[in-house]
């Protein structure tokens, strides 16, 4: 194997500077690297300023970034092709070679490579200059660049590209920290969501069961007697703490299944106006002193599952009771013969913006909320996975004391399909 | 005879299931549904026993426990849920006598509410010289008030009847389980931690330094003593 030029060499230089002297234009791409490496936010952007910064006192044609992966494998990160070799796609397996070898090594190395037609094509005459990248705890990749056709590199370049490198291993390590912490931080809030449910939880399944005993040991005391209006008011307040439980219960179930994908819904296609006719029907009578206003529109046909949408349906009125007590609730539905749109809102003291894109989270509760209000921070969750389920969409609206809207999206079934005229009872 | 009781829960059904067996117990009942509320009530009404929810809205039950142990001797029971071992003793920290976990039976609740009327009653009557004196130390059984150099000290009911315990038997060490006993009663004898929280309240209201205690001394396996000077 012959070269055209040395690999490295000392002679050839743009201009007559002593080599290991870097001149004024190399040092001011010097600092204006290092000021980039300490400003940056995004690694890809970086690395993009580095390569506009070296250009001019460094010239290459590609750079390839290998970073290792699991089983000390070098796989290629970043790659910029530019200049002369720009009409070529950018090959990555151009430096993986030198890349593993100097990952190996751990010295830099310069290599030659020469394709077949070399002689004619200088694309295929490459001077390819390998760097490791290293961190205080261990390899972290290799740096790749390549020239083609030649010069050889200077000594001086080596240097540069050598502080280069090293100011990319800065980067990526200041990268893997940035990455280190933002998963810290999301694995921390969830398990304080966590923590919270579990006091919560802990709470609202203590309260209902602290009134079945103290009401069932109220009656089984035999030291006293009970007037018959006392016993069925005991036994009344049993007997709805039992189905508090049993919500309760239910609810977490759901919970879980939703988050393992393990909740079955039957579908079936379904007018919606006379779902939620219904379904305001019954929420009027078991949700006594509501003021509920429903305006139907014409016949929508969706496909959903009856019961969890009127769980859904539920779930929002009995929201918009809790957290707007006294407010008028107006359900209102519209479509554009693709989507429906079911809203459901209220007029009470509304939720504070910040509240409002975590409001759908598993957990999540406002804080502040009267903790008179029993509440696990699973019922907006549970609602938006059935919604999705559906192949729909659920959204909030909501201003400070003025109300709130819940919006509930569903896909429209189109009018040719039939729906089913005998569908069983909805309950 | 006729005590009056008040009921502090921001839980409607936890008031009516108390409100229902005290009454049938010949207790007048009070209520309040926050901390703020049970505060004026004991300062209106004077109730000769509280039983305070710790978990509440306005005023939480520490906040109340703290504010009525300012101006009040009431004998407060706090009523904490299940594995909240931490605010039982942070409640019995803050001046309250006994405490009640949730869930619990009718039997429970009227069980505690008789040993905490019967413990704060025995307390007024115990007197057998007028004036006790012992260092900086002084309790005017008469009155049932105690005087550290001279500033008179609130103690809640409970506080009051174990010192006197000590006082009453100067020089002798009491066991654990009998001032548990003698001082809480029978049902009493396992709960240590009632008179580890008890013992270290009393200090930091009688000593100069709680860790070098000079009237209440920890007899290592033993018990306390309030030594002869």
């Amino acid at each position: 194997m012959s070269s055209l030029y040395p690999l490295i060499d000392p002679t050839i230089s743009d201009d007559a500077a002593t080599p290991g002297t870097l001149r004024p234009r190399e040092l001011e791409a010097v600092y204006a690297i290092s000021s980039a490496v300490a400003q940056s936010v995004d690694i890809d952007n970086a690395l993009d300023e580095i390569i506009n910064l070296a250009r001019p006192v460094f010239i290459f044609d590609n750079m390839v970034l290998y970073l290792k992966k699991e089983g000390d494998f070098l796989e290629p990160m970043y790659a910029r092709v530019i200049g002369r070799g720009r009409t070529a796609e950018a090959e990555l397996a151009w430096g993986g070679v030198i890349a593993n070898d100097v990952f190996g090594t751990g010295d830099t190395q310069v290599q030659l490579e020469k394709l077949e037609d070399w002689e004619n094509n200088r694309l295929s005459y490459r001077l390819l200059l390998g760097l490791p990248l290293r961190s205080a705890t261990g390899k972290m990749g290799a740096l790749v660049f390549g020239r083609f056709g030649g010069p050889a590199y200077s000594p001086d370049q080596v240097n540069l590209a050598g502080f280069i490198a090293a100011h990319i291993s800065q980067l990526l390590v200041r990268q893997q920290l940035v990455e280190r912490i933002a998963n810290l931080e999301a694995e921390r809030r969830l398990q304080q969501l966590q923590d919270n449910f579990i006091a919560t939880i802990s709470h609202e399944l203590c309260t209902p069961l602290g009134f079945i005993k103290g009401y069932a040991t109220t009656l089984l005391r035999e030291d006293t007697s009970w007037e018959e209006g006392d016993r069925k008011e005991f036994l009344t307040i049993i007997d709805e703490e039992t189905d508090r439980l049993r919500d309760l219960i239910d609810n977490m179930l759901d919970s879980s299944r939703l988050q393992a994908g393990t909740l079955k819904m039957r579908f079936q296609h379904l007018p919606l106006n006379e779902l939620l006719t219904e379904a305001c029907a019954r929420a009027s009578s078991r949700f006594r002193d509501v003021n509920l206003h429903f305006s139907p529109s014409e016949k929508v046909i969706v496909q959903c599952d009856p019961l969890r949408f009127v769980q859904v349906f539920d779930n929002l009125v009995s929201n918009a009771i809790k957290y707007a007590p006294g407010s008028p609730i107006f359900i209102s539905m519209k479509s554009d013969g693709q989507e429906s749109q079911t809203t459901i809102r209220d007029e009470g003291p509304g939720i504070p913006e910040e509240h409002l894109d975590h409001l759908f989270e598993r957990f999540y509760r406002v804080p502040d909320s009267n903790s008179n209000i029993h509440g696990t921070g699973l019922g907006l969750y549970i609602c938006r996975e059935i919604i999705a389920a559906h192949g729909g969409k659920m959204t909030v609206e909501s201003r400070v004391n003025e109300g709130t809207s819940f919006h509930i999206f569903l896909p429209v079934v189109p009018q040719e399909d039939k729906y089913d005229e005998h569908r069983g009872d909805l309950s | 005879m006729n005590e009056r009781i008040l009921i502090v829960d921001d839980e409607p059904r936890y008031v009516r299931l108390m409100e229902a067996n005290l009454i049938t117990e010949g207790y007048q009942v009070l209520k309040a549904y926050d901390g703020q509320q049970a505060v004026n009530a004991v300062v209106d009404q004077k109730p000769d026993l509280v039983l305070l929810d710790l978990m509440m809205p306005v005023l939480d039950g520490f906040g109340a426990c703290e504010r009525i142990r300012g101006f009040s001797d009431v004998p407060i029971i706090i009523i904490t849920a299940k594995g909240e071992e931490q605010s039982r003793v942070r409640g019995l920290d803050l001046g309250a006598d006994d405490y009640i976990v949730k869930p619990f039976s009718a039997t429970e609740l009227l069980a505690r509410v008789r040993a905490v009327l019967r413990r704060s009653k025995k307390a007024v009557i115990t007197s057998k010289e007028a004036i006790f004196r012992h260092g900086s130390l002084t309790i005017d059984f008469a009155r049932a008030e105690v005087f550290v150099d001279g500033k008179m000290v609130y103690l809640s009911a409970t506080e009051y009847r174990l010192l006197l315990q000590l006082a009453h038997n100067l020089g002798k060490v009491l066991p654990s389980e009998q001032l548990l006993v003698d001082v809480w009663g029978p049902e009493y004898s396992e709960d240590k931690e009632i008179l580890w929280v008890s013992i270290s309240r009393l200090r930091q209201k009688l000593e100069v330094d709680a860790k070098d205690p000079r009237h209440i001394v920890t007899r290592s396996g033993l018990g306390y003593v309030m030594p002869v000077l």
